[in-house]
């Protein structure tokens, strides 16, 4: 049988084909009767699937909807400035123990040595974090997709 | 009352109440169409408000030349593919999900109902493991009682595709159900 007209099964079934379609099904349902069995199967699966609705949520969820996303959306741009405010001050507070400390000459090497080495190991630490981060996302199979 | 897209071009410019009323407009929606792709009340409800989050972050990436409903559901629908591969189900179905009662049977006729709430189980069971493409479709149509026009500029594919996308939709939820009733 020709699968095209099989493939108008679906539009048969829910009323939108155009006249020479409907008439080109039509014509295939009167010769073949495994197109009828099929036919009779989409009528009971739309009858079955007019039977059935999506739960609801309860009306309170409604109406608190808008305040809860609105605490969502401050709560995000309250993360955003937290964060930005924290990365100065953190920029701030190592440049001036930093300064302090290479310019104090009674500040014994062991410390001179290992505070920077700790710090270049956290900036390490978060490149790395950031771009297996990056990785991910670039590798993320849908995350671009577009339609 | 304006159109989405001029409310899309307000929260361009920030403009938090024009996102009020677009979510007044669309959250039931977003909503079900995110019950639809997922199957779990909870997860559906967190993945609609996650949905209007991203329009008001993302507003400056929308087209104002293009209607706003289709790229608001490819937010939904990609939101909702990322939630079923944290759910570790490698092939985007529903089959961990425990969240059962997502497909009710319509309590409009209580002595029809009590017939065929097995049908509807068994419905729900091969909608659980049909693929996110077929499941996607058949919400669409099914559920939304979308046109094929209408779907067509929502997924922007040729009407058609909608056509023959929504024929293997069915054989294979027509073939699970058969599968489950001789089981």
């Amino acid at each position: 049988m020709n699968n095209d007209v099989r493939k108008l099964l679906a539009g048969y079934v829910d009323g939108e084909l155009t006249d020479e379609e409907k008439k080109s099904v039509e014509r295939a349902l009167l010769e073949n009767e495994e197109l009828r069995v099929e036919l009779a199967e989409f009528k009971n699966l739309k009858e079955v699937t007019g039977m059935a609705q999506y739960a609801d949520l309860p009306d309170e969820v409604w109406e608190s909807y808008w305040e809860s996303l609105y605490k969502k959306l401050e709560l995000g741009f309250g993360w955003i400035f937290f964060s930005l405010g924290a990365i100065i001050i953190l920029c701030f507070g190592a440049y001036t123990v930093f300064s302090e400390l290479f310019a104090d000459p009674s500040a014994p090497l062991w410390l001179k040595i290992g505070l920077p080495t700790m710090a270049a190991g956290v900036i390490i630490l978060l490149v790395s974090f950031t771009r297996q981060r990056l990785f991910a996302y670039k590798r993320d199979r849908y995350g671009k997709v577009k339609r | 009352m304006c159109s989405d897209t001029v409310l899309v071009s307000q929260i361009q410019s920030g403009n938090k109440k024009a996102l009020g009323q677009l979510v007044e407009r669309h959250k039931q929606v977003a909503y079900r169409l995110a019950l639809g792709l997922v199957g779990n009340k909870d997860d559906a409800f967190d993945i609609s408000q996650e949905a209007f989050l991203r329009v008001y972050k993302s507003a400056n990436t929308f087209d104002n030349s293009k209607p706003f409903l289709p790229w608001f559901y490819t937010i939904i629908s990609n939101l909702s593919r990322t939630w079923l591969r944290k759910r570790k189900s490698r092939d985007y179905r529903m089959v961990d999900v425990d969240d059962v009662s997502f497909l009710l049977v319509d309590e409009s006729n209580p002595e029809m109902a009590m017939e065929k709430r097995e049908t509807i189980a068994s419905l729900r069971s091969a909608l659980l493991q049909l693929s996110f493409e077929d499941r996607e479709i058949i919400t669409l149509q099914h559920f939304r009682g979308m046109s094929y026009e209408e779907i067509a500029r929502m997924l922007n594919i040729p009407r058609g595709t909608v056509m023959s996308r929504l024929y293997y939709a069915r054989r294979r939820l027509a073939d699970l159900m058969r599968n489950d009733s001789n089981e």
